[in-house]
Parts: C-alpha cells; sequence; structure tokens
C-alpha cells in the first residue's frame, strides 16, 4: 500500500469536475483506492459520490491510499489532480 | 428500478447539450440534462432520499439504496458563490421527491455569461443501468421522469 498526504489546491474543492477527474484516476488502480480528509474515515476514491461527500475543500489536506500494483504511478496522478489549481 | 424526475421545468436536452466536457462526456456519469425556463424558480429533489450535499449551485441527493443523483444549476456556477441562490433545505434532511430545494433564476445566470444548462446525473452508475434517457421535449419539475436507473 502507497499514502499520500496532498493539499487541495482546486478553488472549488474536490467538487464536480476535480472529483470526476479524481475518480476517473483512482478507477485506474487494480486494488484498493481510498481517500479521507485529515485524519478522518477513509471512502472509496473510486465512488464519485463517496469522493463529493466527503466535502474537501480549498486548502484541505487529504490523504490518499492506493493498493496494488502501480499504486505509485496511480498516486502520482492523484495527487496531480488533488494539487492542481 | 430508481424513477428520476426533472429537478426543473424546461426542456431536455440530453447531455450532449452541456457545454462542459466533465458532463456532456459523461465523466461524472450517466444521466440527461434540462434547459431550463428563463424564469425564476424552485429546483426540487429529483428522487425520495437524504441531502448528501446541498451547495447553492448544486446538489446531491441519495436514495434509500444508496443510488447518488447529482444536479448541477448552470454550469460554472460554483464561481458565483451563492449568488442569486436560495437553499430551501439542509444537508442530512430527509426528503421526498419533488421536495423544494434551491430557489434561482437561470436568466440572471445566462445574463452573467453562464450557460444555465442543468445536468441531472446518476453518480456511480454504470451507462447500462440509466434507461428511458428523456433527451428532448418540454419537462415539468418534479413531475416528468429523466430517466430510470436500474
Amino acid at each position: 500500500m502507497a499514502e499520500r498526504r496532498v493539499k487541495v489546491e482546486s478553488e472549488v474543492g474536490l467538487h464536480a469536475r476535480p472529483a470526476a477527474l479524481f475518480v476517473e484516476a483512482a478507477s485506474k488502480a487494480p486494488g484498493e483506492a481510498t481517500v479521507a480528509k485529515g485524519d478522518g474515515a477513509p471512502v472509496s476514491a473510486k465512488s464519485i459520490l463517496a469522493v463529493m461527500g466527503l466535502d474537501v475543500r480549498h486548502g484541505d489536506e487529504i490523504t490518499i491510499r492506493v493498493d496494488g500494483e502501480d499504486a505509485d504511478t496511480v498516486l502520482d496522478r492523484l495527487a496531480e489532480i488533488a494539487g492542481a489549481a | 428500478m430508481l424513477e428520476v424526475l426533472s429537478p426543473v421545468p424546461g426542456n431536455a436536452t440530453g447531455l450532449a447539450g452541456v457545454p462542459d466536457p466533465v458532463f456532456s462526456q459523461g465523466m461524472v456519469g450517466p444521466g440527461t440534462a434540462v434547459d431550463p425556463e428563463r424564469a425564476p424558480q424552485t429546483a426540487v429533489a429529483p428522487i425520495a432520499g437524504t441531502i448528501v450535499k446541498l451547495h447553492p449551485h448544486a446538489f446531491v441527493i441519495a436514495g434509500a439504496d444508496g443510488k447518488g443523483v447529482l444536479v448541477h444549476l448552470g454550469i460554472d456556477t460554483v464561481d458565483l458563490k451563492g449568488e442569486g441562490f436560495e437553499t430551501l433545505a439542509a444537508e442530512g434532511d430527509a426528503v421526498e421527491a419533488g421536495a423544494p430545494l434551491v430557489r434561482w433564476n437561470p436568466a440572471e445566470v445566462e445574463q452573467g455569461g453562464r450557460s444555465p444548462a442543468v445536468p441531472v446525473v446518476a453518480l456511480d452508475a454504470p451507462k447500462d443501468t440509466v434507461l428511458d434517457t428523456v433527451e428532448s421535449g418540454a419537462v415539468q419539475a418534479g413531475a416528468t421522469a429523466l430517466f430510470a436507473w436500474r
């Protein structure tokens, strides 16, 4: 399992557009992929309902965890989406 | 089978009619969209369930079986920071289909240079679970079915 903490730079937080991109990228992970707000409870990063429900705002820190092969590649992409302004 | 009603009055266009690739390419999920009447109006819950998210410009209702429907009132309307929108309920509320959720005016959104298109999207839904999608014709808020979700 690989893990990363990222500050969300998107002006709207992880909502419609960034959330859709984030979930699309997470769905490429062969194993489990989760996202949590700060040290909160993790939810599936592959569910757009779950990601939108987290209510991640601009400036919030999120913890992303990805299992399986190529976890780092998926994490890189997720961190890039979350960190994009 | 979950029947998803139009949250606003207007004309159905299909997601292809939404000037935002996130919606028109179905990245958020399958569904349709409504070109709303250009008059002050109340956007309503498209299904019965719990309000998961309620922003002035968008909301998500999750039905009893966990199916979440996203309604987005206009495109890039997050930039308006709630200006011109009045929320009529709260996150966590249980609502019936047709319950009033947000007062807004698509004419104002359009005058501000934004598309007032209203995508109605089945979140996390495989494409083939959304049936009978309405992509043309007049629709009424809380009355006309836009699609069925298996």
